[in-house]
């Protein structure tokens, strides 16, 4: 069974698109990484042209982001004002990368541009993941006690114009975070990925924030770079396609929670050398794809109107003739999804503890 | 740095684990960064 995406002006397997995208979650709820260096690289495997595969996946993040931070909004684990700090940072980087892009896109090297850019990332994140998972076989087997030093001061917290972060009980200057914003809107703009993997690192080793605040601030930042990214893709290249996005949103919210429930019950440390292998491989596919398959020039599918059911047609027109609203529609969209799952998540989440209570005083 | 190199075939035999990935992430690298030199 395969249906037409009519932006993307591609076939593809509904199934395939939800499994993987489900698959994806999982992973990226186990081991708290994003699942958008994955999920891209797979959306061009499967023949999405890769300017379309980045503009949805971002769309997607937004959902997942919108999801997991609402989450953290409940439960007050949220850094507002260093996260908007991030943020102003973030707007001028994804400004800077969609600018980058066009330019790419207009002397026809934009999809060399993405599969390179993917390619090196997957080779240097899997790298550093494979080293530090080794490292930490060799500390437990040989039962050593690292001594971690606690304040490494770099250059960067010399900056002037510090100000105060109640929340983290930080006094940083605002060029720290804005610079950081500033690097991961340009990455999220050109590859369509949140950026978590730039983002978490650098809110612990360089700003120090608090660990309990990370996670839900970096998810905070990743709703504005996303928003921004899906709505200058849209306006710009018309490319977000609905149908796409719908497939993919649900995939990975369902898969983000099984990967969360099973990382509550398993050591994903022993499981992190096997993830650091599947970049690696995801990366030596996308380099053979790149150097060594020939290219091939795919048919373009000129489809009519006609041919489109009354849905595929909406959204085809919709996207052509009014690409503003259209991209904040597709911001709503994405949104509300990603609030929606929040909320039952939480729901189901009461609804076990109250019957699980009751069953253990009835057992009582 | 001759007392490094003479204990080199000790240490590689003694971290095989560690040897084969340095040689592989090596070529992996290699590969990478021959195929965009040639690609562009």
């Amino acid at each position: 069974m395969e249906v037409f995406l009519p932006i993307a002006q591609v076939f593809i397997n509904p199934i395939e698109i939800l499994l993987l995208s489900a698959i994806v979650g999982v992973l990226s709820g186990l081991f708290g990484v994003g699942g958008g260096f994955l999920m891209t690289p797979f959306l061009i495997f499967m023949g999405v042209p890769p300017a379309y595969a980045v503009a949805n996946e971002a769309n997607n993040i937004l959902a997942t982001s919108v999801s997991g931070s609402t989450t953290h909004w409940l439960k007050n684990t949220l850094d507002y004002k260093m996260g908007f700090m991030i943020v102003i940072g973030g707007s001028i980087g994804t400004a800077l990368g969609i600018y980058t892009f066009t330019y790419f896109k207009g002397i026809g090297k934009i999809d060399t541009v993405i599969s390179l850019a993917y390619m090196y990332i997957l080779a240097i994140i899997g790298t550093l993941m494979l080293v530090e998972s080794l490292g930490e076989i060799d500390k437990a087997k040989k039962n050593v006690i690292e001594r971690k030093k606690l304040h490494v001061h770099y250059w960067i917290h010399g900056l002037p114009f510090r100000m105060r972060f109640p929340k983290s009980k930080l006094y940083e200057s605002v060029f720290t975070p804005i610079m950081i914003g500033l690097v991961v809107g340009f990455i999220a703009a050109i590859m369509g990925i949140g950026g978590a993997f730039i983002l978490v690192p650098a809110m612990i080793y360089i700003i120090k924030m608090p660990t309990k605040l990370v996670p839900g601030t970096s998810l905070f930042v990743t709703i504005f770079v996303s928003v921004i990214v899906t709505f200058l893709h849209s306006i710009n290249f018309g490319s977000i396609d609905l149908m796409l996005v719908v497939m993919l949103v649900v995939g990975s919210i369902v898969g983000v929670q099984v990967g969360q429930k099973l990382g509550e019950q398993i050591d994903s440390s022993g499981l992190k050398a096997l993830l650091a292998l599947l970049l690696l491989i995801v990366g030596i596919i996308i380099a053979y794809d790149t150097f060594f398959v020939e290219e091939i020039q795919k048919e373009t599918i000129k489809s009519l109107n006609q041919d489109l059911n009354f849905f595929s047609k909406f959204i085809k027109e919709f996207s052509k003739d009014m690409p503003f609203f259209y991209g904040l529609f597709s911001i709503l969209f994405a949104v509300s999804l990603g609030i929606a799952a929040a909320f039952i998540r939480r729901f189901i989440s009461n609804f076990r503890k109250k019957y699980f209570n009751k069953t253990l005083k009835q057992t009582k | 740095m001759p007392e490094i190199i003479k204990k080199l075939p000790l240490e590689i035999k003694k971290n095989k684990l560690k040897t084969g990935v340095a040689v592989l992430l090596s070529a992996y690298w290699g590969v990478i960064i021959a195929g965009t030199l040639i690609s562009f």
